[in-house]
């Protein structure tokens, strides 16, 4: 791990050796949560949180106190509170204020990145990280980006928007964040074809049933014989009740508290949460053991009994239908 | 000469002419199915390994087949230089020119085993070999007058003679050589090493398939009463068969409709076709290609599975397939066109019985087993007087093109490799 723009070697050392100690409470204690999705994501929001208080205390030991109020907010699985076992960085920085303090914030988000990653978070493959320009910016310019986003309504923006919108503030101002997702609210409500743009923009699935019903693994390299869970079976999900929060104003990143938190006209949809919530328990009983990031989201077929078999392969039929009465959802109360 | 004899000769050198192009559908196929480092040589081997096919043919390979000699192998008619004219039937030198250009595509076939690791050298000396001692003794067995055709084997264009020899010899270049760098992991699970151009490969296949025509069509010898149209009427429907099955059984199986399979369905059609293409009725043509290129899908699995590392399909499409092509005579041969005509037997579906079928699986067996066991030896010996057969571990990843040639085919593309310094 490199850490740059160090001028005290021993501070570094000790923050290093805070991050390793950390890591190493982290190997030695999560087996008392893994089989638990829940408790397993308390434990995750713990480590997170301590790691990221240890990397704003080293930035305000190099640089100074925050010149500003601002909020640490995580995104993706860890935004869901959908951790599994290992789990990679997906997170932001919202700070008030204007542009000027914006590179202190990068040193911090850096910081945390590097922190993360000593910790067992492995940095992002896409950046998104509060290291990252583009996730770490004032209240004004997050709101003007977001509209940019929403404006420019290409697939490429919308990507972002959606991995934005799943999240939650860890640390610092929470009032932040929600005006954030107000605003983009109140975006969407008024040109609801976006709707549609950001149905197509995850309509793409992975397959992972063929049409007699079998598994569709993948055929070579080390991942034969495997499907992806996150991609194959987890994204309908999670995809969907994304989709439909956005359509009905929920804040709450969770898929499960989105399920919960649909109104009542949409009990077609809400019978499938029982579904998710059993994949969320399959997938810890099944990798609980995984030994990387890489890993983690592997399901070799043929290791499964028949019953699992079975019982994995009814979530993603019915996840499959969830997306598909999603989309009917969105065509038919979006179309313009 | 009478105008009919005329027209067959003339029918038989357009048939010469299309499977002779058939070399340039395999250089395009090879050549797309293979990474960019080696598509020079992939390409530029075939050519010279024609040349060397022609000349040992000339020399000695249409004498070992159709010379007098015994049922294992024809003694006579080396060095063959016959410029006399007929009455009837081919020109000796037609019909030399037509039996040749089956000999370099079995040839090329046998190559396919090689792919993207063996020595130069090692085609070289192979292509002498296999065209004096692998392919001819097949072919006399089966089409010289040896013991194979007295028993009655039917292979109207060689689906057995061409595409399972040349197979069988790929089989065994293939276990000598052994995988590419990269193919298995250490696991065991098979890497896809995708070839550079699937566009390539799909015209390779295109080309083929016209070049069938005159494999096929061509081997009626004549155009008395235009069977020949019936023959490419087989020949097409079975390879319009073969593509359709293998992209459904990819797109059933895998999820995918994967464009090497479907196009390696397609040769399977034509492989399958071959043997049965003059004995056959449409609808059997139809389901001989669809078997084929079913059977295409799971055969390229299981040499994978077995970790024969075969780049080009060689084993599956020509030797997997070639034995179906070979047996479906023996199932769908009908009366007119076997029995009726003194041409072998009827088969299974049509009253003949396990008669045919026998004598097909039995030359399937003896053909395979002589082309694998030969060429295995000679390869063996190859490997131990050469030194290897495959080139070095530094010589494999920089790519053929480089270390046996001295330039890639796709020298804008490559990365610059610095000769190292003598120490």
């Amino acid at each position: 791990m490199v850490i740059v723009n160090h001028s005290d070697n021993d501070e570094f050392e000790a923050y290093i050796n805070c991050y390793l100690e950390m890591r190493q409470w982290r190997d030695k204690h999560i087996h008392k949560v893994w089989e638990n999705p829940i408790a397993l994501n308390q434990f995750h929001d713990m480590l997170i949180k301590t790691t990221v208080q240890k990397a704003i205390e080293k930035v305000e030991s190099e640089l100074g106190p925050a010149p500003a109020h601002f909020a640490f907010f995580i995104m993706g699985s860890g935004g869901r509170s959908e951790q599994s076992i290992w789990s990679d960085q997906d997170h932001g920085i919202i700070f008030a204020g204007n542009e000027g303090f914006k590179s202190y914030f990068l040193r911090m988000g850096e910081e945390i990145s590097n922190g993360l990653s000593v910790v067992g978070y492995e940095l992002c493959d896409g950046k998104v990280m509060s290291s990252n320009p583009k996730w770490c910016n004032s209240v004004a310019s997050w709101e003007q980006q977001i509209s940019n986003w929403l404006n420019e309504a290409s697939w490429e923006s919308l990507r972002y928007f959606s991995t934005f919108f799943d999240s939650r503030v860890l640390i610092g101002e929470d009032g932040f964040l929600l005006r954030l997702k107000e605003r983009a609210f109140n975006h969407l409500r008024k040109d609801p074809y976006l709707y549609i743009r950001l149905f197509e923009n995850i309509r793409h699935m992975k397959k992972g049933l063929g049409i007699l019903g079998q598994f569709l693994p993948d055929s070579f390299g080390k991942e034969t014989r495997c499907i992806n869970m996150k991609e194959v079976i987890f994204f309908p999900y999670i995809n969907s009740l994304r989709l439909l929060s956005l359509k009905e104003g929920i804040f709450t990143p969770s898929t499960l508290a989105r399920f919960q938190q649909l109104p009542n006209r949409y009990n077609t949809i809400k019978k499938y949460q029982v579904d998710f919530e059993k994949l969320l328990h399959l997938r810890l009983y099944f990798k609980k053991h995984s030994k990387s990031y890489e890993d983690v989201h592997l399901l070799n077929v043929d290791y499964l009994a028949k019953s699992e078999k079975q019982e994995l392969k009814q979530i993603m039929k019915h996840g499959y239908r969830l997306f598909n009465e999603t989309k009917h959802i969105i065509n038919k109360g979006c179309s313009s | 000469m009478d105008a009919t004899v005329l027209m067959d000769n003339l029918w038989v050198i357009i048939g010469t002419i299309l499977v002779f192009f058939m070399l340039g559908g395999f250089i395009l196929l090879e050549a797309g199915s293979t990474r960019m480092k080696n598509a020079g040589h992939i390409a530029g081997k075939t050519i010279f390994t024609a040349g060397i096919g022609a000349l040992v043919f000339w020399a000695v390979g249409y004498g070992f087949i159709y010379g007098e000699g015994n049922a294992f192998i024809g003694l006579s008619n080396f060095f063959y230089g016959d410029a006399s004219t007929v009455e009837e039937g081919l020109a000796p030198a037609v019909d030399f020119m037509f039996q040749m250009m089956f000999a370099l595509v079995s040839l090329t076939i046998a190559f396919g085993g090689f792919a993207e690791r063996a020595k130069l050298s090692a085609y070289v000396i192979f292509a002498i070999l296999f065209s004096a001692f692998v392919y001819p003794v097949v072919a006399h067995w089966i089409w010289g007058g040896g013991w194979l055709g007295e028993h009655g084997k039917q292979d109207f264009a060689g689906s057995t003679v061409v595409h399972l020899t040349g197979a069988m010899a790929a089989l065994a270049a293939t276990m000598i050589l052994k995988p590419r760098i990269g193919k298995y992991n250490k696991d065991g699970s098979a890497n896809n090493i995708a070839g550079h151009n699937q566009v390539f490969t799909a015209l390779g296949v295109l080309v083929l398939w016209v070049g069938w025509f005159g494999f096929n069509a061509g081997s009626t010898f004549g155009v008395a009463d235009a069977f020949f149209g019936f023959v490419a009427l087989n020949t097409q429907l079975a390879a319009g068969a073969g593509a359709v099955a293998a992209m459904f059984i990819a797109w059933v199986v895998t999820g995918k409709a994967d464009i090497p399979t479907t196009l390696n369905g397609a040769l399977a059609g034509l492989v399958a076709i071959t043997a049965s293409c003059g004995f056959v009725e449409p609808w059997a043509a139809v389901v001989i290609g669809l078997v084929g290129g079913l059977m295409v899908f799971y055969s390229m699995k299981l040499f994978d599975k077995a970790k024969i590392d075969d780049p080009i399909f060689a084993l599956s499409v020509h030797g997997t397939v070639g034995v179906w092509g070979t047996l479906s005579n023996g199932l769908f041969a009908v009366p007119a066109l076997s029995t009726d005509i003194d041409w072998g037997q009827a088969g299974l579906f049509y009253g003949g019985g396990f008669t045919q079928l026998g004598v097909q699986a039995m030359g399937v067996a003896a053909s395979g087993v002589y082309a694998f066991v030969v060429s295995y030896i000679i390869l063996k010996v190859m490997n131990a007087v050469m030194g290897g057969i495959r080139v070095t571990e530094e010589e494999e990843i920089i790519g053929l093109d480089l270390s046996e040639h001295g330039s890639y085919g796709y020298p804008e593309s490559m990365p610059k490799h610095k000769e190292k310094a003598g120490v």
